[in-house]
């Protein structure tokens, strides 16, 4: 198990390592430079000229990548050449926002959506079955912002029940927190539950239909024993996958809801310093979101050995 | 008028009066100055209440109202309460000398204030500065400073500051003012002539420079001189305003408090609290959910569901904001003027102003002086006239005319671009749209100027803010040199009215220089512009005596909440 974690973090620091040469490489292809988005269209070039000279933007490229990854490494993210902030000041509240938003989401979406698909596995072909998936399905096919837009329109201007931003005030407590949280991760629950659930009630109805529950009924188990030891143990088997494919979407692809409901987080972070072509802190946020995914896809991995005995690290890898 | 009055008058311009201010006075006597006109341009000259009512009475008028003056509103002012602002998110800087968006500069504007201050009528009013003077030829102003303002840290506001501010704003190289400036101030012009008196040097003549200090050049803000550039947010955004930033969240939120000591008397609010929106969307979703009571920068489209509704009121304010459609003059396809005259004859301005902008515009006539400017002259309304159109498509041999409009995606200039192509069709011209996006569109190579597609493409729409006299329009996007000049059109005729118009110091030359110019522009028309921007702005229904403005200021001196 040690051996195969070692094997996987030097796997992702290339990865990381890669990733950052194909950031900062597509950002340099992105037009325009970071002075004329900081000063505007209408600066005079050599008001451009000036401010690029300044925070160092007009230096040979691989130079600038080197300083970069050299700061990198010893955990100096640098200063953000738009706004001349350190970047981990830029970036870790935004962080901290998309990991809160990511987790409410997750706690209310992955539970939910397992019980949906196992139901609906459980009693494929039933009504209950058909509704979930239905519904599920529907729901995946809105795009974010439909539902966001409905959401708000229901449960704050007619309802007048929740916020509308998901900004709440300096000093506000967990509660506060979370009501202003509610409506982006239902949103959010909205677009996964029905792909979850649908990948759930797969698995379980393979598990159902499965030699070895077969046997287990024949030994005489309990319908109940059967399910909570053989159905769901292999059934929520890729449903595990599943929920760590969607954390890098939970964490920062949500530029639509994050803009919404006006809330500071990583991918609107992301999309800014595309915008104004901040390799500094571009990189560094889609590093950060790579060592989030990375470290998201190894505890589903582990979780994945300790859930089906059958895999053994150093073995099936 | 009795005759102490009259006698007053006749020694204040026998004696003191400079040749400026005695040919206002003779403008108004000979009628060629209405009286809105008289008090705009006699604010603007520096002529006190007195001389100027003095004046009025002379030719029957009544007496001006006194600069300043607030009119008392029927309701009695609640005190307290904290006002909740939505602006739309800035990607730049806060500091003065840098603001060039939308959000940034209504945020910054809220603890700082100008020298001047231009009004919804477009007239000049003292603001930090108390009164100003030109020299007989409009060369060099001098300012006097009000006394007895303090910033937000306590310390009175004095020429040292004034100047400090001045020098940066024209001196430093990354001065978005330099682009108000070039040509006209640089920062050896600006001195110090007094512990409360400064000193304007012009380059060149100058009669509307008390406008180019309004709050319209929204990057002066005048602050402690002490601060150096890059350190006022760091240092608490001191100003002279109404509001003291109290703490903020970069570029989220910003909590300002009541400035107790402002010159002005004690606003009626306790604060002001701004959010800075990702998108206009979720600002006007978060003033239709009354979470908030100003908001700053949305669209006509995008207020459309607060309209009608009680719980708010929607306020509109005519602008000169306006979108330039131009054509390159050295584009092969477009390099004849009856061609370039003949797109703009196919455009139903009326259809553009009513249905994409549900009529929260005035008509544009293809010239930068917009009817609200009072040096405009009066000329015929541009129509539709697709017949006319295509007889100038026939003489110049373009019958089969196809060009590419370039624009970007912002607010209306995609439709805007797909109803000129529409339009353009009926007169038998192809028109083809690239939209790119922002970054693409204002991007550039190493050579900004030579490669920005915003500058170089054959034909393009860009959108320009208000201004409150046209002189950045002039100099930057007209004149032969002028360094945002798209259409690449070049006219040492019009280069010499424009520099005629602009060293004017009476209506009179003005209107005459002014009408020159729109009859070349609309003859050749390098640019059309087909409308000017009525802005906007929603306000909860509580909100009382806000003070709208033409760019995305929010003025909240006087404002309460009932």
């Amino acid at each position: 198990m040690l051996r195969y974690i070692v094997k996987r973090i030097g796997l992702a620091v290339v990865t990381l390592f890669l990733l950052s040469v194909i950031v900062f490489g597509l950002s340099q292809m992105l037009p325009g430079n970071v002075a004329r988005a900081v000063l505007g269209q209408f600066a005079t070039q050599e008001a451009i000229d000036s401010l690029n000279h300044e925070i160092g933007a007009d230096r040979p490229a691989v130079v600038q990548y080197l300083d970069y990854m050299r700061g990198f490494v010893q955990g100096d993210l640098g200063v953000s050449l738009a706004s001349q902030e350190p970047v981990w000041s830029i970036l870790q509240p935004a962080l901290v926002n998309s990991l809160k938003l990511a987790a409410l989401a997750f706690v209310i979406v992955v539970p939910l959506s397992i019980l949906g698909g196992v139901v609906a596995g459980l009693r494929a072909g039933s009504l209950g079955d058909r509704t979930i998936t239905i519904f599920g399905l529907s729901m995946s096919a809105i795009p974010e912002f439909v539902t966001g837009i409905v959401l708000i329109l229901v449960f704050v201007i007619w309802l007048d029940w929740l916020p509308v931003t998901a900004q709440w005030d300096e000093g506000a407590g967990p509660l506060t927190q979370v009501e202003h949280l509610l409506l982006p991760s239902i949103c959010l629950v909205l677009v996964l539950f029905g792909y979850i659930a649908r990948i759930t009630r797969a698995g379980v109805i393979e598990a159902l239909d499965a030699d070895y529950t077969r046997t287990a009924y024949l030994k005489g188990l309990p319908t109940h024993t059967v399910i909570r030891r053989h159905v769901l143990r292999n059934g929520l088997l890729p449903t595990i996958a599943v929920v760590a494919t969607q954390t890098s979407y939970l964490v920062g692809g949500l530029l639509i809801v994050e803009g919404l409901f006006n809330y500071p987080g990583i991918g609107l972070q992301v999309y800014l310093s595309a915008q104004q072509k901040d390799f500094t802190v571009l990189t560094s946020a889609v590093l950060v979101l790579g060592l989030v995914v990375l470290f998201v896809t190894l505890l589903a991995d582990i979780l994945y050995g300790l859930v089906n005995p059958r895999v053994r690290f150093g073995t099936v890898e | 008028m009795d005759r102490e009055t009259r006698r007053s008058l006749e020694d204040f311009r026998r004696n003191d009066a400079s040749p400026i201010e005695n040919n206002l006075i003779d403008e108004l006597v000979d009628g060629q100055l209405n009286r809105a006109e008289f008090l705009r341009r006699g604010a603007m000259f520096g002529l006190s209440v007195g001389v100027m009512s003095s004046a009025l009475a002379v030719v029957g008028e009544a007496a001006a109202t006194p600069q300043g003056a607030v009119v008392a509103a029927a309701e009695t002012v609640k005190i307290g309460g904290t006002a909740r602002v939505g602006l739309a998110k800035w990607g730049g800087s806060l500091e003065p000398f840098k603001l060039a968006e939308a959000g940034s500069l209504g945020m910054s504007g809220i603890p700082g204030e100008y020298l001047t201050y231009s009004d919804n009528n477009n007239q000049i009013r003292p603001w930090l500065a108390a009164s100003w003077k030109p020299n007989k030829t409009a060369t060099v102003w001098t300012f006097q400073l009000r006394r007895g303002v303090r910033f937000h840290n306590g310390r009175e506001m004095t020429a040292d500051d004034v100047v400090a501010n001045y020098k940066l704003y024209t001196g430093n190289k990354q001065s978005q003012a330099l682009s108000i400036f070039e040509g006209i101030l640089g920062p050896e012009g600006v001195t110090k002539k007094g512990k409360y008196t400064v000193e304007f040097r012009l380059k060149q003549p100058t009669g509307a420079f008390p406008y180019l200090v309004s709050q319209t050049s929204y990057q002066c803000i005048i602050y402690p001189g002490s601060i150096k550039p890059d350190q006022w947010v760091k240092s608490g955004m001191i100003g002279t305003g109404p509001f003291k930033l109290r703490n903020f969240s970069d570029k989220r939120q910003y909590n300002l408090i009541r400035h107790d000591q402002y010159w002005g008397g004690k606003p009626p609010l306790d604060g002001v609290r701004v959010t800075a929106y990702e998108t206009s969307t979720a600002m006007a979703l978060a003033m239709r959910a009354g979470q908030l009571d100003v908001v700053s920068a949305i669209s006509r489209l995008e207020a459309q569901p607060l309209i009608g509704n009680k719980k708010f009121r929607i306020l509109t304010l005519p602008t000169a904001a306006h979108r330039q459609f131009t054509m390159r003059a050295d584009d092969a396809a477009l390099d004849d003027p009856r061609i370039r005259r003949a797109v703009a004859l196919t455009i139903n301005r009326p259809e553009v102003s009513g249905g994409l902008l549900r009529g929260a515009a005035t008509l544009g006539n293809d010239t930068p002086f917009w009817n609200g400017y009072p040096s405009s002259r009066a000329v015929a309304q541009r129509r539709r006239n697709v017949a006319q159109a295509r007889q100038l498509l026939a003489a110049a041999g373009a019958e089969n005319l196809s060009f590419t409009i370039t624009t970007h995606r912002l607010q209306e200039l995609p439709d805007y671009a797909a109803a000129i192509q529409r339009y353009a069709r009926d007169a038998g011209i192809n028109v083809q749209i690239e939209l790119l996006s922002d970054a693409e569109y204002y991007g550039g190579g190493t050579d900004y100027y030579a490669t920005t597609p915003w500058i170089n493409k054959p034909s393009t729409i860009t959108e320009w803010g208000h201004r409150a006299v046209p002189n950045v329009y002039l100099t930057a996007a007209y004149a032969s040199n002028g360094i945002w000049n798209a259409p690449h059109y070049k006219n040492a005729q019009l280069d010499a009215a424009i520099k005629s118009y602009l060293s004017a110091v009476d209506l009179a030359t003005q209107r005459k220089y002014s009408r020159q110019i729109t009859t070349i522009l609309q003859r050749d028309v390098p640019i059309v512009t087909a409308y000017h921007f009525t802005s906007v702005t929603p306000v909860a229904a509580k909100i009382r005596n806000f003070q709208l403005e033409s760019i995305n200021h929010v003025r909240l001196a006087k404002t309460w909440l009932a």
